[in-house]
């Protein structure tokens, strides 16, 4: 029985220059402290090593202060043993990061730089498809069906890239086989690449980042605790939720005559986990004037509670009526303008961009007559 | 629209009471009352039953509260076109509202129904103004007004156009309408300038500003980092490179590989030197052999020449005695031919003499003989010459003067002419005889023939046979005709001069003498036959061969045959001369071959010296050949020798160029790699620096974060634009739906208030921009004066004036509208508020006004209906 935890795509020293104030310096900081977290669950679960398929650091060049940094905190941890396999962010063309961790290397850190068969424990053979550039080009794992390696050993391949379409980059023309662990004989096939764990056949896994980076995969940041009875079994995979900041897109659908407001708070996490959570609100379906404006404004009022809160609101139609109307002036020059910009917003005739602009107008005009009526 | 009569039951002050203010009329109204009276009550009461929907609790509908609670009640009784209505609401607890037909009790609308029939009351129409114009102390509108707003009253009421302008907006939306510009303003206002540009130093600019800015990092940042990758790739290869280069096999076999190749060149170079010697040696005896060679060659070829001259000078011999042979020949041959030649020439002379004699003979009788005939032609000639003489002689007798014969012809045809004439004139006679009568008449003597007319002069006689004599006469004068008589002296004259009698005369001398002439002719053809020369010549010529006459020779013989013997000398002497001539040359061709015969002798003796010097003594020729060609034979066999070993040198030897080319490159080979692993590690180290430097800095990940900061900063730029594009459409959309509804009714306003105006302000004249409806000048008194400068007094005045005219547009669209003034006339005097008044009751008979106001003094003496607050308690 050998039992470890699989890991990937922790992309230590990711900045985060999309968001601003201190939000990027905290979700980098959260980053290193996966290793941490996974260093945690090895010891809780009796995992002895930590295999990381690819993309550790962020670029091929990251600063000496994050690889130092990294390698002081997997020292700190043996003799939990971590096997660093090349990624595309951090490939082997990356001469210079690679020869900085094999000097500074402790021991209980393995560099996989090679497609060689490393034996990790008496029995267990891992098998590692470093990669080699940032687009290899080929199927990197076809090497392992030729390893030969004893009768009985458990045989563990690593490796970086795309299963068919499970990419990141769009453009996949390195394609591993998807059946490379029946191929090659694995008892069971690490992959990296793909921030959400998926489970691509019983031998086969993407553990999926431990700190999610975007709002793509709308899963928590989680870790592979896999365990392995003997060689040809069917590994055991048990998920353990390592994220410190959670990332969420929010589906807010609207129907007419439904309180925005409310809708949003059922939506939203509680407040406790609101300072770690990232979220994306989008609304979609219909909305009256006033029921849009609210909506707006619950937003605003939510936003400081958390780490980063955002509404989508493109996908909401805007209903308007004449009570709506009303509200802005029964009659005169107001009443004009807001009927003159609601026909612009509905008239078929005019752009999108147009109609967007009218709507806006309107929506604004709307929310100042309301303050100025209270 | 009139208001009738207002009830208001437990509206603020009134706790658990009403009041009914019944009656009012259709001109100006006034309810003065003091203070904390009710007026306020009533007037707040009146707006709230005809803004404030009777299911709603806003502030204006709490405030109508008291202060104990309740529910306020509110009822107006109103005349339209449409008849007389009592209007009711009551707000809180049993809230209603309810419209009454007061001419038959019926109830006819109640709840929504009836806030709709309010509505239509005060509302001219979708975008009318309020059918009720109110004005309140110092203000201008009724919507509910901040602290702050009241605080800058002052200064927003400061400007006249608001206190006109603000009022037709007031019915037009304008307040909110303008606090919604302001709010639209204030938000644009740090985003773009007034042209709609992102304005410096705002967030918009500053957003934008930063999108360049981080397109810009994103741009350097990432041609650095393509650099650090190029940078890393390429020293990953060169390291490699390097790798393979360095490698201790590979540096062996290159040292092996110059090793060997030197030493292939070294034995090239060896061999190559004993071939050089060898091939020398080879050239000398070459050299030798050919000497030796050439020399037989040269002693056989002189051998061989001796022989032939030998054999030449034996031909040369017999010719020369040929050529003297021949020579002694022809001059015999000539000196015969010379001889011959004078002999033959020698005879034709003397032939050629012989003739010339016999022929000079012959000539002189031919000489004597044409003498002879001469001297008779000239005798004949001169014979001839003496006949001519005597002809012309006769000629001369015989010859009438030039053109005398004609001109005797014209007398004589005149003379007949005139004879007719005077015939005609005559008397004449003719008888035509019987045919039977034999015998005729005749005229003084002369018969006259049958039918012959006759003529005479004076008297003539007619000797009739057988009758007698009868005498005619013509009795008339006897004319003499002086012309004929002239024409007949012209030709006796001329007769006379020729000699002749009659014409038939003259013309047989004119053909003698033409006979003669030609006889004359004649003679003188045959002299010029005689003499073609003239006598004179003829006579000369004979005179010339007389005195030549010549000797007669004495020479005998044959002319023909003296010819034929001159011709056979002639004939000799040529044939001589030919001889000669062909036995002449014979000699000189002789002489030439002699000399040539010589000549050659000569030079063949000149080279059988030369050859005989080259071939030595004759007895020891044969021994010296024979030594030369045994000397040629063994050289021969040497050189064969030798140039089969250099052949086989040859075949041994190993290409030097090859051997050299072959070491150089196994040099260059080892040098290349030397100078390439050095050049590589100045080349690793190079970019060993650069990779350093930016992965210390961490180029990529500040590509990464500068690259989604930018994506950041172009989302945030892309809502300013929007939000930008939202406020700037909304403005336009305001301001369109402003200017359309000031064109709708500021204009027809202003031209209502102009004639109040005049009515208030005898004083002072305001001028009014048409375009922005703004004041434009104040006169007053003459002067003209800031606009800013209305009194409080006057911007009331100015307020409640707008109303009306506001009022009096309505009315004349059929919809009258009261107007209804809370305490509005608090700046203005006593007087002035009179004067107003005064116009106001003049202009608006049909106008009602509705006025509360604390100022009793100065309203009692305004006339118009006095209102009264009665005690009501609602039915």
């Amino acid at each position: 029985m050998f039992r470890f935890i699989h890991s990937s795509d922790l992309h230590l020293g990711k900045r985060f220059g999309n968001f601003s104030g201190d939000l990027p310096v905290r979700l980098r900081e959260a980053r290193h402290g996966a290793l941490a977290r996974l260093a945690a669950f090895a010891r809780e679960h009796g995992a002895s090593t930590v295999l990381l398929a690819g993309d550790t650091f962020d670029t091929e060049t990251p600063s000496p202060e994050i690889r130092r940094q990294a390698l002081a905190e997997m020292r700190h941890h043996a003799p939990l043993r971590w096997v660093v396999l090349p990624g595309n962010h951090d490939s082997l063309q990356a001469s210079e990061l690679w020869r900085g961790l094999q000097t500074e290397a402790p021991e209980n850190v393995i560099l996989a730089m090679d497609c060689q068969p490393l034996t990790l424990a008496p029995g267990v053979t891992v098998l590692s498809a470093p990669c080699t550039t940032r687009r290899p080009g080929r199927d990197l794992t076809e090497w392992m069906t030729g390893a030969a390696t004893p009768e009985g050993t458990l045989r563990i391949g690593l490796a970086h890239g795309a299963v068919q379409s499970f990419s990141e980059e769009t453009v996949a023309t390195d394609v591993i086989a998807p059946d490379r662990a029946r191929r090659s004989g694995l008892d069971y096939l690490a992959l990296g690449d793909w921030h959400g764990a998926v489970a691509v056949d019983p031998h086969t896994h993407y553990s999926g980042t431990p700190e999610p980076d975007r709002f793509k995969h709308n899963r928590p940041g989680a870790a592979l605790l896999v365990s392995v009875e003997a060689a040809g079994a069917v590994p055991e995979v048990q998920t353990l939720v390592t994220q410190s900041f959670s990332w969420r897109s929010l589906d807010l659908h609207l129907l007419d005559g439904m309180d925005s407001v409310s809708a949003l708070q059922e939506l939203l996490p509680e407040a406790r986990h609101r300072r770690q959570a990232l979220v994306r609100v989008i609304a979609s379906g219909r909305s009256r004037l006033a029921g849009r404006t609210a909506l707006a404004a619950a937003m605003a009022h939510a936003a400081p509670d958390f780490a980063y809160l955002d509404l989508d609101d493109a996908p909401l139609a805007t209903e308007c009526e004449s009570a709506d109307l009303d509200i802005i002036d029964r009659a005169g020059a107001l009443r004009e303008a807001a009927d003159a910009l609601l026909a612009e917003a509905d008239d078929p005739a005019r752009s999108t961009a147009e109609r967007e602009i009218a709507r806006a107008a309107l929506t604004r005009l709307f929310s100042h007559c309301e303050t100025i009526n209270q | 629209m009139k208001i009738r009569a207002l009830r208001l039951f437990n509206v603020k002050r009134f706790a658990g009471r009403g009041v009914a203010i019944e009656d009012f009329s259709d001109g100006v109204n006034v309810l003065c009352a003091a203070n904390e009276h009710g007026k306020s009550t009533s007037f707040e009461a009146l707006h709230a039953l005809f803004f404030q929907p009777h299911t709603g609790t806003p502030g204006d509908v709490q405030r109508l509260r008291p202060y104990s609670g309740g529910n306020p009640l509110i009822e107006a009784d109103i005349v339209t076109a449409d008849g007389h209505f009592r209007l009711t609401k009551q707000y809180y607890s049993g809230r209603r509202a309810s419209v009454t037909d007061l001419a038959t009790g019926r109830l006819v609308a109640q709840a929504d129904e009836a806030e709709r029939f309010i509505a239509g009351l005060i509302r001219g129409g979708n975008s009318g103004p309020a059918g009720l114009l109110w004005v309140r102390q110092g203000i201008t509108g009724i919507e509910k007004r901040s602290k702050s707003e009241e605080d800058g009253d002052k200064l927003v009421r400061a400007s006249l156009l608001e206190s006109v302008q603000g009022e037709v907006e007031a019915v037009t939306g304008g307040r909110r309408m303008a606090e919604v510009l302001a709010a639209c303003a204030e938000e644009l206002a740090p985003l773009v300038t007034s042209t709609g540009r992102p304005k410096t130093g705002g967030r918009y600019a500053a957003a934008i500003a930063e999108h360049e800015r981080l397109v810009a990092e994103e741009q350097r940042l990432k041609a650095d980092v393509i650099k650090l990758r190029e940078a890393l790739d390429r020293r990953a290869a060169q390291m490699k490179r390097l790798a393979e280069i360095e490698q201790s096999d590979s540096r062996d076999e290159r040292r092996n590989a110059v090793l060997r190749a030197q030493a292939v060149f070294d034995k090239a170079k060896s061999q190559s030197d004993v071939l050089k010697t060898a091939e020398a040696q080879l050239g000398l005896v070459r050299q030798q052999r050919d000497i030796i060679g050439r020399d037989l060659a040269a002693f056989r070829e002189a051998l061989g020449e001796a022989e032939r001259i030998r054999t030449e000078r034996v031909d040369v011999d017999a010719r020369r005695r040929t050529a003297a042979e021949q020579r002694d020949a022809a001059i015999a041959a000539i000196e015969k031919a010379t001889l011959e030649s004078d002999a033959a020439e020698r005879a034709e002379k003397t032939a050629r003499e012989h003739l010339a004699r016999i022929e000079a003979a012959s000539r002189a009788r031919e000489a004597a003989e044409r003498l002879h005939e001469l001297e008779q032609r000239l005798a004949d000639a001169e014979a001839t010459r003496a006949d001519l003489e005597r002809g012309e002689a006769d000629l001369a007798l015989l010859d009438l003067p030039k053109g005398a014969v004609d001109e005797l012809q014209k007398i004589e045809i005149d003379i007949a002419r005139f004879r007719a004439v005077e015939d005609a004139a005559r008397p004449s006679v003719a008888i035509r005889y019987e045919a039977d009568a034999g015998e005729r008449v005749s005229l003084d003597g002369q018969p006259l023939a049958d039918g012959e007319e006759r003529g005479y002069e004076g008297q003539a006689q007619l000797s009739v046979p057988g009758i007698g004599l009868i005498t005619l006469r013509s009795n008339r004068p006897q004319s003499v005709n002086t012309k004929l008589a002239a024409a007949e002296a012209s030709r006796g004259k001329l007769l006379a001069s020729m000699g002749v009698a009659s014409l038939a005369e003259a013309r047989q001398r004119q053909v003698d003498a033409q006979r003669k002439r030609e006889q004359i002719e004649g003679l003188r053809n045959r002299i010029r036959a005689l003499a073609p020369d003239g006598l004179p010549l003829l006579r000369e010529e004979i005179m010339r061969r007389r005195e030549a006459g010549l000797a007669a020779v004495d020479a005998e013989g044959d002319p023909e045959q003296a010819k034929a013997a001159l011709t056979a000398a002639e004939h000799r002497r040529e044939v001589a001369r030919d001889a000669l001539r062909q036995v002449q040359p014979l000699r000189g061709s002789a002489e030439e071959a002699l000399i040539a015969a010589r000549t050659a002798a000569a030079g063949l003796d000149a080279h059988a010296i030369h050859v005989d010097a080259v071939l030595g003594l004759e007895e020891a020729r044969k021994e010296r050949e024979d030594a030369l060609a045994k000397g040629l034979a063994d050289l021969e066999t040497r050189l064969s020798e030798m140039e089969q070993g250099v052949t086989a040198l040859r075949a041994s030897l190993i290409d030097l160029p090859s051997a050299e080319a072959g070491l150089q490159r196994a040099r260059s080979v080892e040098e290349t790699a030397t100078r390439e692993a050095g050049a590589l590690r100045e080349t690793i180290a190079g970019l060993n620096g650069l990779i350093v430097r930016n992965q210390d800095e961490a180029i990529e990940e500040q590509w990464r974060e500068t690259a989604e900061a930018r994506e950041a900063a172009a989302r945030r730029v892309e809502a300013f634009r929007a939000e930008v594009a939202a406020l700037q459409r909304l403005q336009a959309a305001l301001e369109t739906a402003r200017s359309g509804a000031r064109d709708l009714y500021l204009k027809p306003v202003m031209t209502e208030l102009r004639p109040l105006l005049g009515l208030l302000f005898n004083d002072v004249s305001i001028t009014f921009d048409e375009k922005t409806l703004l004041p434009q000048t104040i006169l007053r008194n003459g002067q003209e004066e800031d606009v800013e400068r209305l009194s409080g007094g006057m911007r009331e005045q100015l307020s409640v004036l707008t109303r009306l005219s506001f009022a009096r547009l309505l009315a004349r669209d059929g919809r009258p509208a009261p107007v209804i003034l809370d305490d509005a006339l608090v700046y203005s005097d006593d007087d002035r508020i009179e004067s107003m008044f005064d116009a106001l009751h003049r202009q608006s008979r049909d106008q009602q006004i509705i006025v509360f106001s604390c100022r009793q003094r100065a309203f009692l003496k305004l006339g118009g209906t006095s209102l009264r607050m009665t005690d009501w308690v609602p039915a």
